[in-house]
């Protein structure tokens, strides 16, 4: 069994050392220069890093300790695409910028790759990035221009295909897609439409891993579909639908699992006994190889400390079922 | 004839430079709480002589004594305790609260009342008493001790109750209790719903519940049951969309709406001309007796002089519509 984490990570840790928050004041007040801020971001990403690797994960991600939200880089990376004004993300009680579209996408790259580059030169745990999935980035964005969204899907699915072109030279193993739009319940997504999106998307010509991470919703509903594309993983969120599990436990996936069963919004800490006792029916059923838990989301919405917790629990439990 | 589009604020006003600075000389010890207290009454008095020199009818008090909506509560009733901070967006982080414990007013019934009286003091005009509804108080923290989310709104909802009544007797006239998390679970409204009649029932003064940040097409029109007089919608943030949304249903005869105008979580100030556009949308979906303005949510995001200005604009927008269409 193997273990990982989903997304972002929060930006301050737990303890002392540098905190992103405060050094963004600092610089703010004109107390640091544009460098200091800059090595704060790599000093807290290499620290994200460093406890990934003590933690035993056999996958991580750089925490996306630079980036504002989900869609920071990709918005920096595409021309005629804005960060306009402030949504709620999902049911959380955190907001992101949306991306606003005010021409045709066009792809410039920088920002992801080197960002990535400077975690993956970093990092000793293979590290994954993980980018708005095709239909999140849909149903969140604002489009001035396009006002068919074939269209404007075709060109998304068009300029990321570049992006990962660009982030399969950085280090980078595996493009995450996070598709919480498709988990929560008011997709309308169609199984074809989504299929073939995907299929398209992936390059065979470019050497990277690709999965897919179903969060905040019911990730049953896209097992079907989304194992038939050569996806290295399919993460689910079995503490928004603990009943995904019990599918896991029956119906063999050709695709490798992740198990999202710590919950990542809540400071509740799970009883690794109890963890042990969920997992392993999907275990034999998966397969030890094909099966990694992890937190269901991103650890961003979690205290630091709280965090931190969750990341070593994980290392406990991959223990006790590997020994 | 009454006047019509009255102007008011959502909650929150910027916190003053002085004030920033006695918050942060408190929590080193070198100043007393008292002197604390001070300092936060003095930034009150800005804030309400702020609205009256912009004409503006239904005050606020700004909240210059809370850092959070939820984590104000949390801090003064039992059964709560803080987690390190959490981000919300941006550089912005708060100390979410984590139930541990049964929830209870303990030692701080009338939490909100003294505050209230001395902003009243200080002005004619009504001002808003401003709480923080059981949904959003639930949903905003952290649960580790309830079985499900439904126990601890309803439990949250009578402490809401309790604190709505202790103000219903100063002699607040307005109670606004935010539910700014309610659009976030449409198959959870219902449960909103139940939670803020708890909270209403037998009020006597008018309620307002202010709702912004979310998917509003899933939970109209059942939005519209709230159990309060008066909604309080942001707009200018997804420019007017929600108008579009509104215009699909008949207006509830029996509630009035104050309309978001101008964006607080944006540097940008609007002009005069795009938020007299917005107002005269509003108007064609809901009728010029049931319509309040003001801005998109609080202003405590945004520097003094944003504040100051974007509620200029909007002020002025109102003012030019009353001219030109001979309202009082
Ligand atoms: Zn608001």
């Amino acid at each position: 069994m193997k273990t990982t984490v989903m997304g972002s990570y929060p930006k301050i840790l737990a303890g002392s050392g540098p905190s992103v928050r405060s050094a963004i004041q600092r610089f703010e007040k004109g107390l640091i220069t544009p460098t200091q801020l800059f090595e704060t971001y790599s000093e807290v990403t290499r620290r994200v890093l460093d406890q990934a690797f003590s933690a035993n994960l056999d996958r991580t991600t750089d925490g996306q300790i630079r980036w504002y939200d989900l869609f920071d880089p990709v918005v920096r990376d595409l021309d005629n695409v804005h960060s306009a004004g402030l949504i709620r993300l999902f049911d959380n009680n955190f907001y992101v910028r949306h991306p606003l579209i005010t021409g045709r996408l066009q792809y410039q790259g920088g920002t992801l790759a080197a960002w990535s580059r400077e975690a993956a030169s970093y990092s000793r745990v293979p590290l994954k990035v993980a980018l708005p999935g095709l239909f999140t980035f849909l149903d969140l964005q604002e489009d001035t221009s396009y006002g068919n969204t074939d269209n404007l899907l075709a060109d998304l699915i068009d300029v990321m295909r570049l992006a990962v072109r660009h982030l399969a030279s950085t280090g980078v193993v595996e493009v995450q897609w996070d598709e919480p739009s498709l988990a929560y319940s008011s997709s309308s997504w169609s199984a074809s439409r989504v299929q073939e999106a995907y299929k398209t998307l992936m390059d065979p010509e470019v050497e990277i891993e690709h999965s897919i991470a179903l969060y905040w919703g019911k990730s049953s509903l896209w097992l079907d579909t989304l194992s038939q594309l050569p996806l290295s993983r399919i993460s689910c969120d079995a503490v928004s639908e603990p009943r995904v599990l019990d599918i896991l436990a029956v119906d063999k996936l050709n695709v490798a699992v992740g198990l999202g069963v710590i919950d990542a919004r809540n400071v509740r800490m799970e009883a690794p006994e109890e963890l042990i006792r969920i997992v392993e029916p999907v275990l034999r059923q998966q397969g030890d190889e094909r099966t990694w838990i992890h937190p269901s989301c991103g650890l961003e919405f979690l205290p630091p400390d709280r965090a931190e917790q969750k990341i070593h629990l994980l290392r406990n439990i991959k223990l006790r079922i590997n020994a | 004839m009454a006047k019509h589009l009255l102007t008011t604020s959502v909650g929150s006003f910027p916190k003053p430079n002085t004030l920033i600075t006695a918050r942060s000389q408190f929590r080193r010890a070198q100043i007393s709480a008292q002197q604390l207290r001070e300092a936060e009454q003095e930034a009150t008095r800005q804030v309400i002589a702020l609205q009256e020199a912009l004409d503006i009818d239904i005050f606020v008090h700004g909240e210059m004594e809370r850092g959070d909506m939820v984590a104000y509560f949390a801090e003064n009733w039992q059964g709560f305790s803080q987690s390190l901070p959490v981000r919300s967006y941006g550089n912005r982080y708060y100390k979410k609260p984590i139930v541990e414990n049964v929830v209870s007013l303990g030692n701080s019934v009338g939490l909100t009342v003294d505050a209230w009286k001395r902003a009243s003091e200080l002005t004619s005009h009504p001002v808003k008493g401003m709480l923080t509804g059981p949904y959003t108080i639930c949903d905003w923290s952290f649960n580790a001790y309830y079985p499900d989310r439904r126990s601890l709104v309803m439990d949250l909802a009578q402490l809401v109750h309790e604190e709505a009544m202790a103000l219903a007797r100063a002699g607040a006239q307005y109670i606004q209790i935010d539910e700014p998390a309610i659009s976030t679970r449409p198959d959870e409204l219902e449960l909103a719903i139940e939670a803020m009649a708890v909270v209403t029932h037998n009020l006597p003064a008018k309620t307002i519940s202010h709702i912004c940040y979310g998917d509003f097409e899933t939970i109209l029109p059942g939005l519209y049951d709230l159990p309060v007089d008066q909604l309080d919608l942001e707009a200018a943030n997804q420019h007017f969309a929600l108008l579009d949304l509104l215009a699909r249903y008949p207006w509830p005869k029996s509630k009035e709406l104050a309309l978001g105008v101008v964006d607080v979580h944006s540097h940008r100030v609007e002009s005069v001309d795009e938020v007299k556009a917005g107002i005269r949308r509003a108007l064609e979906i809901v009728p010029i007796e049931n319509l309040l303005i003001d801005p998109d949510c609080g202003l405590k995001t945004r520097t003094w002089e944003e504040a100051e200005e974007k509620l200029r604009v909007m002020q002025k927008a109102v003012e030019e519509i009353r001219q030109e269409d001979g309202l009082r």
